[in-house]
């Protein structure tokens, strides 16, 4: 396998964590939410700083981030619990920026736009995980991990009531669902999850800034989601694939790397109109009944 | 006390462009209820109509800007029309309408960077940036400009919808679209004005800074979110609130920084915010809002 | 200019066709700069500099009978755009030795250097905490030199008393600024108040009104690229007449341009605007050359050197341990700015002269020799 194949494959395990989480939020409860880049961030630098100043292994570091990014849950879904839509939308936006200048400027904790250099590899019973093609297999096995707790949640009678509460949420507490408890569980998990694939990445690339963490981001994320379907659990996955192959594939167009990041954007930007405008139910969603 | 007038002259300067951001996506947001993050990027391009008309076409600076002006009301119509109109016409959602704006926006901003490279492109604004002094303040005469520009904008949108037959056609819509199509209001044209005339108030805004330190592709991104702020806070579907909304943030970012250190700045207006939503979604001067949004 | 390369190599590839008939595969550097973004003006003069180093190697024979490549990344002054670039040369192209630049990017690249055994030369970055790291060299004095020696200028000489600094928010300003700080007081002086700016913005204003607001009798500018013109003309148009004072890492040509800017007090590390390297320089790019220029040039050919040695001790073979231990061993490089010495703490050291800014060119009133 060439290394930019394997390269590949990790970043796909990484994404689909991320954008499965962030399908629980968009897709099954909803929460049209454009922090989870916030989220990634919060999970890579907690697991990272774990690492470089507590010397905790990987491990250690994975259970942190979740940790981490489950109280981050919590402004994540608070304005949840107060407002919806577009309202929420613009809270979101606010709670990106306000993360990432957190990043940026807690330098005594962050080291702000320097970043944190010389992240530590996993080692998984006495093995190091140090080139992309050891990488492949624990990134893959995490992203198994990840659907898989997803699909019992969204399976169980929890996801029946996560629907519900989407559809018509004031119908939904009529009949006695608890929708706050509902939102704080799945903001939650969506966050843990979230910041565990920030502590993937983290180990990955070795070197994380708050660069990695942007609004571009998230709306990248998002993007993965839209795309590959929000009616299935499946749908990011198959969005991740596909979306994570350009860049790929550019880079054997011999396009100077200046030209290459923005025909990229250009290339995300493209799709999604060209997915409302065609497919807007996502590669893996069921047609849905239109609206008037 | 002179650090103070400082930032509160800086601050009106910037809250007038927050301002004139907030009345053109507020005028569109309340009257179509569509999303329209793409509005940033009708705010970059109008800075870089500005730049190509004074710099690569050679026309005096008032002329290179009214055209330019124009040409962004030209690009938001043209953004109704050619894709929410015909998302619309599939019957699609809100939250598709939403997404392909983010898709414009993502696409244009790029386009803008493939062509002019991501560094600003400076303008000439000659005597416009002569420093003017007032007491211990100081300022340009550009910055004086703006200041004016968003006045003037307010009071001739504000004029506009009150006594001009489009502009009743543009507050009927924004209160019931329903209602206004049963006394025979044409939905699609009233949309495809409000964009314009929407693009044409927050274009100055583009240009302004445009002149002041260059134009950026990247640039619209923050002042429409800004937008989005300034109109919640003031309360969607009036505009008084947008002007309001969009001067308090400025403001607000300006004197926060007189005891937080500046490099909090970006953090204090969307901080201040997010406290905001969860005491008072509705908004200094909001209408209730109907269970679309909240 | 890669493509022109690249065209170049099979050509001379067949004029000197190797005696034993078999062309050897050419020996694969990278070279990480800010070919983009806020420190563009830098790129342009690093990417001359080796290009032209490479190209002279390569007409003389190249390293060993081998052709030098020089494969190029941009990291924009963003350290996970060098991360990425550095990940691409080590894990795909497999070089055995980099340039690289700017202080943040390379202390996030170093490690993947260090693990993976590749040099990695820096003329450029000059935050302390370059030093005394495995496997880079710093083939330019770190910034505290620098500062060390205007700072006691500005005090001892020029008799400032109180100064206010403005800081790029990255690793280098803020490094600068932290030891400008510490210097200038132990001299007597004081810091009366700083401020952080981006170094991609272009709206200082705010940070400015609060240092004008402060007072003081000189504003020390720890920043770099693009933003210091931009800080230069708002500090005026802000009605700050105080002296302005910067490093040599100023000396571009925005600010070169910059009104505002005119009569800073600056350090410069030596260079020769007369000399044939620039001469050439000039021709070769149209625009004039400036100290980062040489300072590739002597990096590129640092390493041939380096190398030609390494292949000597290893049979012929060439990796990253054996470039480390060459320079190592070494130590000593004659460079077109005189004989380059590199310290126990992987940095070197240089002559800084002090002077002001008129007109575009340094006026230079004294040189001083650095302390190690």
């Amino acid at each position: 396998m060439p290394a930019y194949v394997a390269h590949y494959l990790v970043m796909v395990g990484i994404y689909t964590i991320l954008a499965v989480s962030l399908n629980l939020l968009v897709g099954y409860a909803g929460i049209f939410s454009l922090a989870h880049a916030a989220v990634y961030g919060i999970g890579a630098y907690a697991s990272a700083l774990v690492a470089l100043k507590l010397g905790m292994g990987f491990w250690g570091g994975l259970v942190v981030a979740a940790v981490a990014g489950a109280c981050a849950a919590a402004l994540v879904g608070i304005p949840s619990l107060r407002v919806a839509g577009d309202y929420y939308i613009v809270a979101s936006f606010g709670l990106q920026v306000v993360i990432l200048t957190v990043f940026m400027n807690w330098t005594d904790l962050t080291n702000g736009h320097a970043g944190l250099a010389g992240i530590p590899r996993p080692r998984v019973f006495g093995l190091v995980i140090d080139n992309p093609f050891k990488y492949v297999v624990l990134s893959l096995a995490l992203a198994a991990l990840t659907y898989a707790v997803c699909r019992r949640l969204t399976g169980s009678a929890f996801g029946r009531t996560l629907r519900a509460v989407r559809e018509d949420e004031i119908a939904a507490q009529a009949t006695g669902k608890n929708v706050v408890l509902v939102k704080i569980v799945i903001t939650t998990i969506s966050s843990a999850l979230g910041a565990l694939g920030g502590s993937l990445y983290a180990h990955y690339i070795t070197y994380i800034n708050p660069s990695s963490f942007t609004l571009d981001e998230s709306i990248f994320i998002t993007s993965l989601v839209i795309l590959g379907g929000t009616e299935r659990l499946a749908g990011p996955v198959v969005g991740a694939f596909i979306l994570l192959a350009v860049p790929e594939a550019l880079k054997f167009l011999a396009i100077p790397d200046t030209v290459a990041a923005p025909t990229r954007q250009i290339l995300y930007g493209g799709l999604l109109i060209l997915f409302m405008f065609v497919r807007p139910e996502g590669i893996l969603g069921r047609a849905r009944a239109k609206s008037a | 006390m002179d650090l103070v007038l400082q930032l509160l002259a800086t601050g009106l300067v910037v809250g007038s462009l927050y301002a004139l951001c907030s009345l053109g996506w507020g005028l569109i947001y309340g009257t179509t209820l569509h999303f329209h993050v793409a509005h940033g990027a009708v705010f970059a391009l109008a800075a870089y109509y500005a730049y190509v008309g004074q710099k690569l076409l050679h026309l005096p600076l008032p002329v290179a800007v009214a055209a330019a002006v124009l040409a962004a009301a030209a690009t938001g119509l043209l953004i109704d029309l050619l894709v929410y109109q015909q998302l619309e016409k599939r019957g699609a959602f809100r939250t598709s309408i939403f997404i392909s704006s983010l898709g414009l926006l993502i696409v244009l901003e790029n386009v803008l960077a493939i062509v002019f490279t991501p560094d600003p492109m400076r303008m000439d604004i000659g005597a416009l940036g002569t420093a003017v002094i007032i007491g211990p303040v100081f300022l340009t005469y550009l910055h004086i400009l703006t200041v004016a520009l968003a006045v003037a904008g307010y009071a001739v949108l504000a004029a506009f919808l009150k006594w001009s037959r489009w502009g009743q056609a543009i507050r009927a819509v924004s209160s019931s679209p329903e209602m206004a199509r049963t006394v025979g209001i044409n939905l699609g044209k009233v949309h495809l004005l409000t964009y314009a005339i929407g693009s044409a108030i927050s274009a100055p805004a583009g240009i302004l800074v445009a002149m002041d330190v260059g134009a950026e592709p990247f640039r619209g991104t923050r002042f429409v979110l800004l937008a989005s702020v300034g109109v919640i806070m003031g309360g969607i579907g009036s505009i008084p609130g947008a002007m309001l909304g969009g001067l308090f943030l400025g403001l607000l970012e300006n004197l926060g920084i007189w005891k937080l250190p500046s490099e909090w700045q970006s953090a204090i207006s969307f901080g201040v915010f997010l406290v905001f939503i969860l005491v008072r979604p509705r908004g200094f001067f909001g209408r209730t809002i109907h269970s679309a949004e909240i | 200019m890669m493509k022109r390369l690249s065209v170049l190599f099979p050509l001379i590839a067949l004029v000197m066709a190797a005696p034993a008939g078999a062309q050897q595969p050419p020996i694969k550097i990278g070279a990480i700069l800010p070919l983009t973004g806020s420190g563009a003006s830098y790129g342009v003069w690093m990417k001359g500099g080796a290009e032209m180093a490479a190209e002279e190697i390569n007409a003389a024979g190249g390293i060993g009978g081998r052709k030098l490549e020089v494969i190029y990344e941009d990291h924009a002054a963003d350290a996970s755009k060098a991360v990425n670039g550095m990940r691409r040369l080590v894990e795909v192209e497999k070089i055995p030795f980099t340039l690289t630049s700017y202080s943040a990017p390379t202390l996030a690249i170093q490690p993947i250097g260090a693990q993976n055994k590749v040099v990695m030369m820096n003329g450029g970055g000059q935050s302390d905490n370059l030093a005394n790291k495995e496997y880079l060299y710093n083939n330019i004095p770190v910034v505290s030199n620098e500062v060390g020696v205007i700072a006691d200028w500005l005090s001892k000489e020029k008799k400032f008393k109180a100064a206010v600094v403005i800081v790029a928010n990255d690793e280098a300003g803020r490094n600068a600024a932290k030891t400008f700080r510490e210097k200038f007081t132990a001299d007597g002086g004081r810091v009366l108040a700083e401020e952080q700016v981006a170094l991609d913005g272009n709206d200082f204003r705010a940070q400015l009104a609060k240092l004008k607001a402060a007072g003081g009798d000189l504003l020390f500018i720890s920043s770099y690229g693009r933003n210091v013109a931009v800080i230069a003309d708002q500090a005026r148009e802000l009605g700050i007449t105080l002296p302005m004072a910067a490093t040599s890492w100023v000396l571009i040509p925005e600010v070169f341009k910059s009104k505002g800017a005119e009569g800073m007090l600056v350090t410069r590390l030596p260079f020769n605007p007369d000399s044939p390297f620039a001469r050439k320089f000039k021709e070769k790019y149209k625009t004039d050359a400036g100290f980062f220029a040489v300072q590739y040039y002597s990096g590129t050919k640092i390493f041939a050197r380096a190398a030609e040695e390494a292949m000597k001790k290893g049979g012929g073979k060439l990796d990253g341990e054996g470039v480390k231990n060459a320079i190592e061993s070494l130590k000593a490089f004659d460079t077109i700015s005189g004989k380059l010495v590199f310290q126990p703490n992987h940095a070197a050291v240089m002559d800084i002269e002090v002077g002001v800014l008129k007109g575009g060119k340094v006026e230079v009133e004294k040189t001083l020799k650095a302390n190690p």
